[in-house]
């Protein structure tokens, strides 16, 4: 495209940012246009300042943390901070990442209207508008739902339409889909897709992975580790050409791109059949109604399994049963051919651990030492052995020079390797991940299947929940499907490819390297 | 026509029910009390649509805390109620009529007050409650919105405790014993719920300015909360019934002003 | 007095308030246990004294982190309010009692002007709170129909609650929540980095 031809949205002249006033700045002399109509891509390592970025944008900070910034911003000319307070924000509409803070009502229609109610709409006005946005985005029928009960997916719809009710020139994604299943995932980019034809809307997109996206991308910035401008070009030529800068910034780089892309793992032909763990016939049921009916499972020893399917399948629930810390209505379960009740509670944390979601949840001292010191104090090892172990794992997860801070203060990466390290300080037997990699960075993913590989290769048995079916292809040898509270497939996840219904009805997709052959099938046919 | 509690202004109403909850303080004699929550019950039963039911599951186990307050103004009861008949003794303590009538009284004043709070709470939508003291009582939108934003996370609340509960127990940390033990487990759950709340309260504050709200009061309001004739009975027949009750005490020489018979 | 408040802080307020609206009714179970233990012998109304400064906490995280006037007075009364909307039975009237006590609290960081926060004034601050929201309970709950000595040792024994649980435990509680990194965005935040800049120059 000409870029003659289009006019400039937003400009930023030689900004720079920071929170406080003696910190390096955060974000450094940037200069950049965003244009007309035009979708463009910001990408950067986690913690070069993307979001604090948007917030810029439209005018809330530095104001809003009392922060100091230099240069100048201008929309359609105009210096963001001329404009009066509340306006800009009409102008530049930005929709955020975590589907949980971005609302302050209790219901979809009384969300609505606090977006209308803060642009002075007339009150007879209101619902039309409302019930005409909640119809463009499909969710007419969720009215009158209280917003806490949608799903991900349907509280981002949510958030976008709200935005869009202030009718802006600007729509800025800080993110929208890193927290969503990957079917939610590409619902969303397809109703911005439509939304993008029907409204002429210039885009600002903040993504990590960028894959799906990258059809509606015109243009891509990149920032530095160091809040600097690294690259603003197009598409192809950044990706290809930049390829290597960028994955050395720990960078992304979207899978179509790659020089090598990621091969699927083999069938593993071993005869070890002894089972490390088993359940059967189990069910289990919350508030008279059932999550898990009659699930029979085996999980070998030494092998990596994976358990997916659709958010509220119950997977993490049955993750917590094998656990122990749900007590089933029926069934039995056998861990080291032993029953799973008669294990002594001491005695089972030893040999099974258990990552959660969040690593913070699991934090229960003031400093990363102490972290992974609790268990082997609590299981009364002698301090010298301890102070050993302990080192010996900071060292192994790069923790050793933050082994005094408060494992709140660590960065996403480092609070991620130190909630598994707790687990390791005996080598357990089976090792349970509930959606270890969701809403982290490419960074991050690729560091903890190192050591989630690691780990396997020194015998222990690994399960993890998991949206992501490339690391599902490249790393596990065996995958549960759940779907209606049961198991609906169970095997090597390359044959788990070929069920195209069922992974339909499942709302899985497949691995990226066999969407890429599909999708190029498809383009030969249309004849492209 | 019959006048639905539920459908009173929420800011009129908690006014209705504050006025009464504050005046009762003044009386200790059993009379006013008994006939003001014969009052506050009738119009329970016949005023609103609350399931009796549930209505009866909050009010049965505060009987039992409202049990064992009585019982010890029974035995300490202050000099200034202690006349009449020695009742019956107890250990060092002896109970006369005096104290027995001024336990019964304040008992029955405490069941004033929560069966006025179940009135209220049962049919006041809580929503409608904030942006009726926004737009009737002139509460900055700023401080609204702000705890409206803040209370949308309690059902966020219950599902984190659990889940900290469980990750606590992964890491082998059981239930906790001794005042420190209890301390530190306060601390571990606090932590990192408050933790997180900051960062909500961060992001969810810059949402909401991203939607353009400046937390003046120049907006137009979706849901208009008006105070009609109506919403005015029903503060009069609230506070009025209340003077009633405090008459007929008087008239009957029951009043009881802070230990002095007023007759 | 909102005009100088971020909407942040407000929202932070509010969920404060949340929390402890829920930490305020766990509370009430466990003060329910130490009534009944001593209801036996008569003082069982001693049991919630005990613990009365657990509901005074947010008064005080709220003011030691934002330090801004009326954070002591706003967070105890949105805790009130959510505990009503939650359905605390003890209804509209818990509100007033959360206004009284935050009207104590407020009273003691006023007497400062709001710019001294030392251990000192969180004590004082924990001491009018407890005597101001007795007064209020004596007229309200009838205290005036105890024995003076009774009602001697419930004020004493609310005074030393509120002076260990809402002062001392809850400045401890924010000074470990300010070591997680979170509050950088507020006045107790900011105190901190001062502090570590001073002492690195």
């Amino acid at each position: 495209m000409n870029k003659m031809q289009l006019s400039p949205v937003i400009s930023v002249h030689n900004y720079s940012f920071s929170y406080e006033t003696l910190d390096e700045p955060l974000l450094n002399q940037l200069n950049f246009t965003l244009y007309e109509n035009e979708t463009t891509l910001l990408i950067g390592p986690s913690g070069s300042g993307k979001s604090s970025l948007s917030l810029c944008l439209n005018g809330l900070y530095p104001d809003a943390v009392e922060g100091t910034a230099s240069g100048v911003i201008r929309f359609r000319g105009q210096p963001v901070h001329d404009f009066e307070k509340g306006q800009i924000n009409q102008q530049i509409g930005i929709v955020f990442q975590d589907p949980d803070s971005q609302f302050c009502m209790i219901t979809v229609e009384d969300e609505l209207a606090f977006t209308l109610e803060n642009i002075q709409t007339p009150r007879e006005e209101m619902e039309a508008r409302i019930d005409e946005i909640l119809m463009t985005i499909g969710m007419y029928d969720y009215k009158h739902e209280a917003i806490h009960t949608l799903s991900g997916g349907q509280k981002q719809k949510i958030a976008l339409a709200s935005v869009l009710l202030l009718e802006p020139d600007v729509l800025i994604l800080d993110e929208p889909t890193a927290n969503l299943d990957p079917m939610s995932q590409l619902e969303f980019i397809q109703l911005i897709e439509q939304l993008q034809s029907a409204m002429q809307l210039t885009i600002l997109l903040i993504e990590h992975q960028a894959d799906d996206w990258l059809y509606l991308i015109d243009r891509v910035l990149v920032l530095s580790r160091q809040g600097e401008l690294m690259e603003d070009g197009e598409v192809e030529s950044i990706f290809q050409t930049k390829q290597q800068q960028l994955i050395d910034h720990g960078i992304f780089i979207p899978k179509q791109y790659l020089n090598s892309p990621p091969i699927s793992k083999p069938i593993n032909h071993s005869n070890n059949t002894e089972p490390c763990f088993t359940m059967e016939s189990t069910s289990f049921s919350r508030k008279n109604k059932p999550i898990l009916k009659n699930i029979n499972l085996t999980l070998k020893k030494g092998e990596m399994t994976a358990i997916v399917g659709e958010n509220g399948a119950g997977k993490s629930t049955l993750l917590q049963l094998m656990a122990r810390l749900l007590q089933p209505e029926a069934g039995t379960m056998t861990f080291l051919n032993k029953p799973l009740t008669k294990w002594k509670e001491q005695s089972l944390r030893q040999h099974m651990g258990f990552v959660f979601q969040n690593p913070e949840h699991q934090f229960i001292t003031d400093t990363t030492y102490e972290e992974i010191a609790f268990s082997m104090t609590l299981n009364g090892y002698d301090a010298e052995t301890i102070d050993t172990r302990t080192r010996e794992l900071l060292s192994h997860f790069h923790l050793i020079h933050e082994q005094s801070q408060n494992p709140f203060a660590l960065s996403g990466g480092q609070k991620r390797r130190l909630s598994v390290a707790t687990m390791l300080d005996e080598t357990p037997d089976l090792l349970l991940f509930d959606e270890p990699t969701f809403g982290q960075d490419a960074q991050t993913t690729h560091e903890l299947m190192e050591i989630m590989t690691e780990i396997q290769q020194q015998g222990t048995t690994i399960v993890f929940v998991t949206h992501d079916m490339d690391l599902v292809d490249q790393f596990c040898d065996s995958v549960y499907v759940l779907n209606e509270q049961s198991i609906q497939y169970h095997g090597h996840p390359a044959k788990l490819w070929e069920h195209d219904e069922l992974l339909n009805q499942a709302r899985l997709r497949k691995p990226f390297r066999l969407e890429m052959r599909e999708k190029v099938g498809v383009a030969h046919d249309l004849g492209h | 026509m019959l006048l639905m509690i539920s459908a009173i202004n929420p800011t009129v109403k908690a006014i209705a029910v504050l006025i009464p909850g504050i005046l009762l303080g003044l009386t200790f004699d059993v009379f006013t009390p008994l006939v003001y929550l014969i009052f506050i019950l009738t119009v329970t039963l016949l005023l609103s649509d609350i399931p009796f039911k549930r209505w009866i599951k909050f009010f049965v186990p505060f009987l039992l805390f409202i049990a064992s307050f009585s019982w010890a103004r029974l035995l300490y009861t202050s000099e200034t109620f202690q006349n009449g008949s020695v009742l019956f003794s107890f250990w060092t303590f002896e109970v006369t009529t005096g104290g027995l009538l001024v336990a019964i009284s304040l008992a029955l004043r405490s069941l004033c007050f929560i069966a006025l709070s179940l009135l209220f709470i049962m049919t006041t939508d809580s929503t409608k409650f904030m942006l009726s003291l926004m737009q009737q009582l002139r509460l900055s939108p700023k401080i609204t919105y702000g705890v409206l934003a803040g209370y949308r996370f309690l059902p966020t609340f219950k599902h984190e405790l659990e889940v900290l509960r469980q990750a606590h127990r992964v890491r082998g940390v059981g239930r906790a014993k001794g005042i420190r033990g209890r301390i530190r487990q306060f601390k571990r759950y606090s932590i990192p719920l408050l933790a997180n709340s900051i960062r909500k309260a961060e992001r969810v504050a810059n949402a909401m300015e991203s939607k353009g709200f400046t937390g003046e009061h120049d907006r137009t309001h979706y849901h208009q909360m008006t105070v009609t004739k109506r919403d005015w009975r029903f503060l009069g027949m609230m506070v009025g019934a209340l003077f009633l009750a405090f008459a007929a005490s008087y008239y009957f020489g029951y009043l009881n002003i802070f230990g002095y018979q007023v007759n | 007095m909102t005009k100088q408040w971020k909407l942040k802080e407000i929202v932070l307020l509010s969920i404060l308030g949340v929390v402890f609206a829920v930490i305020y009714l766990l509370a009430f179970g466990i003060g329910q246990g130490l009534v009944s233990a001593l209801t036996p012998f008569g003082i069982g109304p001693l049991g919630y004294e005990f613990i009365y400064g657990i509901w005074f906490i947010v008064s005080i995280i709220a003011a030691y982190i934002i330090r801004k006037p009326g954070a002591a007075f706003m967070s105890e009364l949105i805790a009130g309010v959510v505990q009503v909307l939650i359905g605390s039975p003890a209804g509209p009237q818990l509100i007033i009692s959360a206004a009284v006590q935050g009207l104590g609290a407020e009273t003691a960081f006023a007497v400062t002007k709001w710019r001294d926060y030392r251990t000192r004034v969180l004590l004082l601050a924990a001491v009018l709170t407890a005597i101001v929201s007795f007064a209020w309970h004596y007229y309200s709950a009838g205290f005036f129909a105890y024995e003076a000595w009774l009602v001697g040792v419930m004020l004493i024994t609310r005074i030393i609650s509120s002076m260990l649980i809402m002062a001392l435990l809850g400045k401890w509680i924010s000074d470990q929540l300010a070591k997680t990194g979170v509050l950088r965005g507020y006045a107790l935040g900011k105190e901190r980095q001062q502090n570590r800049e001073q002492d690195a120059a």
